[in-house]
């Protein structure tokens, strides 16, 4: 019953005023730009980092976790009346929630997709803390070796499972190792890649980096893109589902629960290969296959549901092992390291009040969402007449100001510009900036570990193979490297199932 | 098929830079490895990754088709205004230069009718200059011209 009395203590942090207050406006914001298409959550979350710099670890966590998780419900709510994806992961919901929506059931597509939500995301919190802590500690007997393994296998996932193209991902994470490898090396302090410039002697500072890419890059890619979203006035119809329909989701929402649960975990894996998978299965073993895409029920509650669960369980990697799965959580992971706090196996043992005190914020967050997303249904979608032209002024305003608050100096701001270029450029040619953010972080701890494992067994290179837990993990990573065969195969045979699908944002 | 090459050769590209910079620092051996033992395998690995994409892209052939690039013009209007700003920012200071870029984007990136280009100037770059500079005592440049 020790975990009650943690989980209370949680409560009690994230049930003060100014926490409550955080946790309610990383909510409001999350599903503000959940439903704006053309604003990610890696970009919010990039936006408001400079603003959790003055407020306390905690606090900071709480607010940006809700942005995350919050971004999903919104998510749901522009693909199901406008057949657009407010995000990545809620593609797949287009498919059946926007043909219930022109069948007049929109209100029960809505419902079913914040319930589902909910479910999902309590249930993913409830994995998160029962397994977080248990993991945390096994991964304490971790060394050099080990470390390198598990960093080695989480960059090989991302570029795996983090876009179309695994050769394109790798080469993303290749060029984020070499872009957090800029600045003093990590064992003896040599200056690389600095050409002179003192500023650069630090490195590159990954807040300025993800500000470039996701905020300033998605506005230019945005950009040539204009035709602005037809805002289509549909009713929305009774907002309650009938019994029928709530039978028939129910199941689905288990499952997409569960399946979001586990595939977030993975790194690379999260919210948006987890909605596309639990949509394929649930069409996979549905009795009546050919219902799906004409208004299925099932084919919303699963992926809304699996996107939820994915956002909650996303985390373990980050709290248990340091390694952030996704672009969002990495940029957690910075806001994290500007409070001066470590995310690893340590952070349960040593901040727990901060580890308690996001798992409660968790169970408020998805209340709070439900309320919000439920009976505003409408003043969300009135969100949606404002015109992209104007609110992009705006988002460039924000990461202006936040890139000269990072060191108060024009040539970050320069440093944002430059690398919001590289971000388009990147978008151009089909790159996902994500790898490349998430190897950039963990690049110097990947450097040391191999280096120091290195040093420690004389220059032989099987000690990442000798150790078992190190030799598991290379073991995966290699069958990993082995695998683009089967995957060609699979995924070949998974985009017969799934279907077309408008994957433009 | 364009677009593959054009991943490529920035992945070369990148891939030589990094070559250049590692062969000139320590590399070290396997036994005590150097500062630039983990960019030269980086550089390596990355040559390795842009010629399998190189395979790929001539073995698909596939015409991919381009998606409106009609106003690359823009974008690469706004990015130059950026810069401008960037490079202005101290001397004008935040809100003049602000209003200005921000008049730039409703003007002629996302163009808008007069009266509301002016008061979404107005309201971003004071908005922001209130909020930030003066509710949370940001030390945004007031601009140097005025001292």
């Amino acid at each position: 019953m020790e975990i009650l009395s943690l989980l209370g203590s949680g409560f009690a942090i994230a049930l003060t005023p100014a926490n409550l207050f955080y946790c309610f406006v990383g909510s409001l914001v999350g599903t503000a730009i959940g439903v704006l298409p053309g604003l990610g959550p890696p970009a919010t979350i990039a936006l408001l980092l400079p603003v959790t710099y003055g407020i306390p670890a905690t606090s900071a966590v709480i607010l940006l976790a809700g942005i995350f998780y919050g971004a999903m419900y919104g998510g749901s709510t522009t693909s199901i009346l406008l057949n657009i994806p407010g995000e990545a992961a809620s593609v797949v919901t287009c498919l059946d929630g926007y043909q219930m929506a022109r069948q007049g059931r929109a209100g029960a597509a809505l419902a079913v997709a914040a319930v589902g939500s909910f479910i999902a995301g309590t249930i993913g919190v409830v994995g998160l803390m029962l397994l977080a802590p248990p993991l945390a500690s096994f991964a304490l007997k971790f060394g050099a070796p080990e470390n390198a393994a598990l960093l080695i296998l989480g960059l090989l996932m991302v570029g795996y499972l983090g876009g179309a193209s695994m050769t394109k991902g790798l080469m993303m994470a290749v060029v984020g190792l070499l872009l957090g490898s800029v600045g003093l090396d990590p064992i003896q302090g040599t200056p690389r890649f600095t050409y002179g410039i003192f500023k650069l002697s630090e490195g590159f500072d990954f807040v300025l980096v993800a500000m470039g890419l996701f905020g300033i890059g998605e506005v230019l890619d945005n950009v040539e893109q204009t035709e602005e979203p037809e805002v289509i006035t549909t009713k929305i119809g009774g907002l309650l589902a009938t019994r029928e329909e709530w039978k028939a989701a129910a199941a689905p929402m288990s499952r997409g629960s569960l399946l979001g649960f586990i595939i977030g975990v993975l790194p690379g894996g999260g919210a948006i290969i987890s909605s596309f998978l639990s949509y394929a299965l649930e069409k996979r073993f549905s009795r009546h296959p050919e219902r799906f895409g004409k208004g299925a029920i099932e084919g919303v509650a699963a992926p809304e549901a699996a996107n939820n669960g994915a956002a909650s369980s996303s985390f373990i990697p980050l709290l248990t092992l340091g390694i952030p799965g996704n672009a969002s959580i990495a940029l957690i992971f910075a806001a994290l390291l500007i409070h001066g706090i470590r995310p690893g196996p340590l952070l349960v043992a040593q901040q727990p009040q901060l580890f308690w005190g996001l798992i409660a914020s968790m169970y408020i967050g998805n209340v709070m969402l439900l309320v919000l997303n439920l009976p505003l249904i409408r003043v969300w979608v009135r969100l949606l007449q404002v015109p992209y032209g104007l609110l992009a002024p705006f988002i460039i305003v924000f990461v202006l100001v936040g890139a000269y608050t990072v060191n108060n100096s024009a040539f970050d701001v320069g440093v944002a510009v430059a690398f919001g270029l590289v971000g388009y450029v990147l978008r151009k040619l089909h790159f996902e900036p994500a790898p490349l953010v998430l190897a950039m972080i963990l690049g110097p701890q990947l450097e040391a570990s191999v280096r120091r494992a290195l040093i420690f067994s004389r220059g032989d290179v099987f000690i990442f193979f000798e150790r078992p837990i190190a030799a598991v993990l290379m073991t995966l990573a290699v069958l990993m490297l082995l695998s683009p065969l089967a995957r060609w195969a699979l995924s070949r045979k998974f985009w017969e199932i799934v279907g077309p699908v408008r994957t433009e944002k | 098929m364009t677009r593959e090459i054009g991943a490529v050769v920035l992945g070369l590209a990148v891939a030589a830079l990094a070559l250049r910079e590692a062969l000139g620092l320590p590399i070290g051996t396997v036994r005590n490895p150097g500062e630039g033992f983990f960019p030269l395998w980086l550089a390596v690995l990355l040559v390795a990754l842009s010629l399998l994409l190189l395979g790929h892209a001539l073995r698909a052939r596939a015409a991919a088709g381009a998606r409106g690039d009609t106003r690359i013009g823009q974008v690469i209007g706004l990015v130059a205004a950026l810069a401008v700003y960037t490079a202005m920012l101290e001397w004008i200071g935040y809100p003049i230069a602000t209003f200005l870029l921000v008049l730039y984007m409703v003007k002629v990136t996302h163009p808008q009718r007069w009266l509301l280009a002016l008061a979404v100037s107005l309201l971003a770059a004071g908005g922001s200059y209130l909020l930030f500079a003066v509710w949370l005592k940001v030390p945004l440049p007031p601009g140097s011209w005025r001292s």
